[in-house]
């Protein structure tokens, strides 16, 4: 985290541009929105293997965690998820992606995930834990027809392989704990 | 030929004088100087001939008339030197030989003879040769006038010159011995002192051994005396001691006093009075010791100082006496007179006109007294304050102590090591370490007004109870279990703080006045005159003494941190009692909310004050109901049926909302009572529509009585209780399980309340068909009788006390219900960041905690419940970082926190990968591998 913060963008100047927004009660009201999010994800999440956190004092960038759902390849593991909700969010879809490696049909080598809520099909209905849920079930169940990764589309078939795939990459991912 | 050149030498100046010397007076010269050198020599070596003193006159005259003066007491000293060398010196050390072995350490009683003897022969011996020699010189003197009084006939005043010579004889003496003076001699002088000075000792208290009465009386009279005025204290010492009065001529002190002039003419001066200063401290030290020993009941102070005035002072004075009193000390420094001097004589019992001297010893001794008994004391404090209020009288003599001899830092140092060893440690009870903290500021109240070393001491103290738990509750149990709490133990810090809280009652009242002191110009007069700079030691920044007020209460409170926590712990206990109560009777609870009311404000008490009220409420209301009823009942109501009436039932009625939150615990309670109550309820709510009862059935206490045939058993239990056992009337044996069910409680509950009956003999458990199943059967007719006996003896006991039961939730439970909440976010917001600090956790839920339950606890209390999870095996702490107990996440954790090293590991975990193509024997590695290599930047 503290890397992030001193390399990347630090925080306080997207919080400067919150305050320069010609909008600034709206942007209030985001946060509140934000807040009550955060709130009962807080209260419901953990159980569902889904969390999320701000990352910082901006309550606009989280971090989240996502547990693969039972029964899919991806049962046992856990992935780390960066979501950036936008000044007229709920209007606008977070933007959402993987930071753990994710060997995932709809999922690319960036960890930009291809999923249809995030994008045209948003609506100011769904909330942080929705996503999240969502990216939760896409895990078992991806979109093998328009992949982002055609490897892990056409390994999909082959549920045992793609179990190790899976499994591999997360090793990949920490090797030092192993 | 020496001798010309010597006279030539001497007269060079003169050398026209030479010219005038005929060989005839040369010849005079020389026979008169040989005949001056063989009477020198007469007079002086072998057995000393005084015979020869004319013609040793003559011959110095005729020297003198030839100017040769000097030249004739050169000669004549150089003599005495060599003689005083042979007779006196080496025959005195000689003496002592036999001492040179022997160390100070060894010389015992046995030594006490010897070392006098051989002292007071020694020093007869030497001074025969010196007031052999003394005369001698006398003789030459004598000469030397004779000469000049002829020439200056008679107008010489031979004084200075006679004064110049006995000087310079003295000062030979004393560089002789003083040159050759062996280490032992001190010592031994030092031993001889202390001997006599017992000796003496011994024989003043032996006089007052005589004076039974007179003893007696002084120990009567020493509370009395230390509280007189010291004037009338002194008049008092005066009379007591006239009687043992120690004249000059006392053999012991004649004794004493002329070994010290044979020493003093000697010039072992300054060694004698350190040899007997020595002894006279050491004296003063060993009964300081033994006056003050262990015993802080009684004040020590001033029978030291009638010592002081019996002993040693009368010895000196004897001494100074005896000396002539011409102590060369007291003439140079006159002019600087201590203030003491001009004390009253009736300051010196005996002693009519005290000498600048014996003043001076005075002022040493006492301040020497002082300042061991201080010592004494200050290492002893500890156990000083352990034993307060009894030991005040120490404390009493501690403060004069410092008061003369400003040393507090001294104590203040050695007090804070004592504490921080013995006190402050994991085996003393918090209730131990509050009531020496109550002490210490009560004693040092006393030792230090300004409260500048209090501050120092009792830091520590405070520092240390904050990290204690229980120190509210302790707090709170001291403030409020008046003279009604543990008789035995520290029951009585109890009484102390409630005291504690009437004594500021009254002080109050006096700072009011204080306060507006501007109206009372008088009194401003006199707290201006009053003023005291603060002691050096003060801390300016910790505010001047008017702000610093011995409020033990605030002090206490201080320790807590606010009152508004002390006030809410104290709101828990008040309800916890008032729930327990089963008579109304609130009177003592009345008293100390008020007590508390004056010093925290009404404010504060509000709630504690609506819970009483309740209370009272509670009888008023019960009454009106069973009124009621018994109205009902008269006009045939069938309440007799249930063989239940109302008039079995007091309800304690509760505002909840300013109540602590109660513990609820569902119940299913005998359909009878159930019955009853909310017919109770029904009556309540016809009196106060609208309100409502709303039963508490978990709380209470039950009174039943058991028969078992021809005998019967009371006991006073809580409902749930009551609730097991009237189980068992209808069915004799049951199964946990059911019984729980009946009950309305869970199984582990059941099992621990029911192990109140089985203790007490009545149900008996069995293991059942399957393990986590217990048979209990109901014992018939209690068969155990002798048993029975026992019981019956503590049936009265109340049973929630066993178990340690309260009806209200603690502060901790509620904060611990309160940071429940903050469970979901701290375990959320380590799921994602997988470890945080403590301030991290603590900022965290400061800045997104700011909704619905705002997130206002103090870092202590998240440690605290932090800590708490951390038992409960959910989090990890690990170099103060803190982890969620799960260890997959804490892995994707690292990958997620350092990104950039994301190359690395990759080329790293090619081994990784290796291992595992080996034993799976998959494929396609090398793809993923530079898949993600290609991907790094």
């Amino acid at each position: 985290m503290e890397v992030r913060n001193s390399v990347g963008t630090p925080p306080p100047t997207s919080s400067k541009q919150v305050k320069t927004s010609p909008t600034p009660v709206d942007t209030n009201s985001v946060i509140q929105r934000l807040q009550k999010e955060l709130m009962s994800l807080m209260m419901s999440g953990g159980d569902l293997g889904v969390s999320a956190f701000p990352e910082s004092e901006n309550i606009f960038s989280w971090v989240g965690t996502i547990e693969g759902g039972r029964g899919t390849p991806y049962e046992g593991l856990s992935y780390k998820l960066s979501l950036r909700f936008p000044l007229d969010y709920p209007f606008k879809p977070p933007q959402v992606k993987f930071e753990t490696m994710c060997f995932h049909p709809n999922v690319d080598q960036y960890g930009n995930i291809c999923l249809d809520i995030l994008q045209d099909k948003w609506s100011s209905a769904y909330d942080c834990r929705t996503v999240l849920l969502s990216i939760q079930s896409l895990l078992g169940e991806p979109n093998t027809d328009s992949p982002l990764n055609s490897y892990a589309a056409s390994l999909w078939s082959n549920q045992e392989d793609y179990k190790k795939m899976v499994q591999k990459q997360v090793v990949d991912g920490d090797p030092f704990e192993s | 030929m020496t001798m010309v050149t010597q006279q030539a030498s001497s007269n060079y100046y003169n050398l026209g004088i030479l010219d005038s010397i005929t060989d005839d007076s040369i010849e005079d010269i020389l026979d008169s100087w040989t005949g001056f050198c063989n009477t020198t020599e007469s007079l002086l070596k072998d057995k000393g001939d005084l015979s020869v003193g004319s013609e040793f006159i003559s011959h110095v005259h005729i020297l003198c008339e030839n100017r040769l003066s000097s030249l004739v007491q050169d000669h004549f000293f150089k003599a005495l030197e060599e003689t005083f060398e042979k007779n006196g010196r080496s025959k005195f050390w000689h003496h002592f030989d036999d001492f040179r072995d022997v160390s100070i350490s060894e010389l015992n009683e046995s030594h006490k003879d010897w070392v006098q003897q051989v002292l007071c022969k020694a020093l007869e011996d030497i001074c025969l040769e010196k007031q052999y020699q003394e005369k001698c010189l006398l003789i030459l003197v004598h000469a030397l006038q004779s000469y000049k009084e002829g020439i200056s006939k008679g107008k010489y005043n031979s004084d200075a010159e006679r004064v110049a010579l006995f000087s310079r004889y003295r000062l030979m003496v004393s560089s002789v011995l003083m040159t050759t003076l062996p280490r032992h001699f001190p010592e031994i002088l030092r031993f001889y002192f202390k001997e006599r000075l017992e000796e003496l000792s011994d024989m003043i208290s032996g006089n007052s051994d005589d004076n039974d009465e007179f003893q007696a009386k002084d120990n009567m009279d020493i509370d009395e005396r230390t509280k007189l005025s010291p004037e009338v204290s002194e008049m008092d010492i005066g009379e007591t001691y006239n009687g043992r009065k120690i004249s000059e001529n006392n053999k012991l002190v004649k004794n004493i006093g002329k070994v010290v002039r044979d020493l003093r003419s000697l010039g072992f001066m300054s060694m004698a009075e350190d040899a007997y200063a020595s002894a006279i401290f050491l004296l003063l030290k060993t009964k300081v010791n033994d006056l003050a020993g262990d015993d802080y009941r009684t004040s020590v102070l001033w029978s030291i100082k009638e010592w002081i005035w019996a002993v040693p002072l009368q010895f000196l004075y004897a001494l100074l006496a005896y000396l002539g009193d011409s102590v060369s000390y007291d003439s140079p420094s006159s002019g600087l007179k201590s203030p003491l001097a001009s004390h009253p004589t009736s300051y010196y019992p005996g002693i009519d006109i005290p000498s600048e001297g014996l003043v001076r010893w005075q002022l040493r001794l006492e301040y020497f007294a002082y300042e061991t008994l201080q010592d004494l004391r200050i290492a002893k404090l500890f156990e000083i304050i352990v034993d307060y209020p009894d030991s005040s009288p120490a404390i009493d003599d501690l403060k004069k102590c410092l008061q003369y001899s400003g040393q507090h830092s001294k104590l203040v140092d050695s007090f804070i090591s004592s504490l921080r060893y013995r006190l402050l440690t994991a085996g003393a009870s918090t209730n131990d370490i509050l009531h020496q903290y109550v002490s210490t500021i009560k004693a040092l109240r006393i030792i230090d007004p300004t409260g500048v070393f209090l501050e120092a001491v009792g830091e520590p103290i405070r520092d240390y109870l904050k990290g204690r738990k229980d120190t509210m509750k302790c707090i709170v149990t001291m403030l409020t279990d008046g003279p009604g709490g543990n008789p035995n133990g520290p029951g009585n810090t109890g009484d102390s703080l409630l005291e504690e809280l009437n004594r500021d009652e009254e002080n109050q009242e006096d700072d009011v006045c204080d306060d507006d002191f501007n109206s009372d110009d008088r009194h401003a007069w006199m707290n201006a005159e009053r003023w005291e700079p603060d002691p050096v030691e003060a801390d300016p920044l910790k505010g001047s003494r008017n702000r610093r007020k011995f409020d033990i209460l605030g002090m206490i409170v201080g320790v807590i941190g606010s009152k508004e926590q002390l006030v809410n712990e104290y709101r828990v206990m008040l309800a916890e009692k008032l729930l327990n109560k089963s008579d109304y009777d609130i009177d003592s609870e009345i008293r100390t909310l008020e007590l508390l009311k004056i010093h925290f404000g009404e404010s504060s008490m509000q709630k504690c004050e609506i819970m009483l009220n309740d209370l009272i409420n509670s009888k008023r209301i019960n009454t009106n109901i069973k009124a009621s009823i018994s109205d009902v009942s008269q006009k045939g109501s069938d309440l007799g049926e249930t063989g239940v009436s109302l008039d079995l039932l007091d309800a304690t009625i509760i505002s909840s909302n300013f109540w602590p939150p109660v513990q609820d615990e569902s119940i299913n309670i005998p359909e009878t009572v159930d019955q009853l109550l909310s017919d109770y309820a029904k009556r309540f709510y016809e009196i106060k529509t609208p309100r409502k009862l709303l039963w508490k059935k978990n709380l209470g206490t039950v009174k039943l009585e058991l028969q078992f045939g021809d005998r019967a058993a009371q006991f006073t239990v809580t409902p749930v209780h009551a609730a097991i056992i009237m189980n068992f009337q209808d069915q004799t044996r049951w199964i946990s399980k059911d019984l729980a069910a009946a009950i309305g409680v869970p199984v582990d509950v059941l099992n621990r309340r029911i192990n109140f009956w089985i203790s007490k003999g009545i149900i008996a458990e069995s293991v059942g068909a399957e393990s986590d199943n217990h048979m209990f059967d109901l014992v018939d007719a209690m068969v155990d009788s002798s048993r029975n006996g026992v019981n019956n003896a503590s049936c009265e006991d109340l049973a929630a006390d066993e178990e340690g039961e309260t009806s209200v939730a603690s502060l901790e439970e509620q904060l611990l219900q309160e940071m429940t909440v903050y469970e979901k976010y701290i375990m959320g917001m380590l799921t994602n960041f997988g470890s945080m600090s403590l301030d991290r956790i603590h900022n965290t839920l400061k800045m997104f905690c700011s909704a619905d339950p705002v997130y206002d606890k103090s870092l202590q209390q998240l440690q605290s419940f932090l800590s708490g999870l951390l038992s409960e095996e959910k989090l990890e702490l690990r170099d103060g970082m803190y982890y969620l107990k799960r260890e997959y996440s804490y892995l994707s954790l690292r990958s997620y926190h350092c990104p950039h090293l994301k190359f690395n590991k990759v080329v790293q975990s090619t081994y990784l990968i290796g291992n595992i193509d080996e034993t799976s024997g998959y494929g396609n590695d090398s793809f993923v591998l530079t898949h993600y290599l290609c991907l790094m930047p």
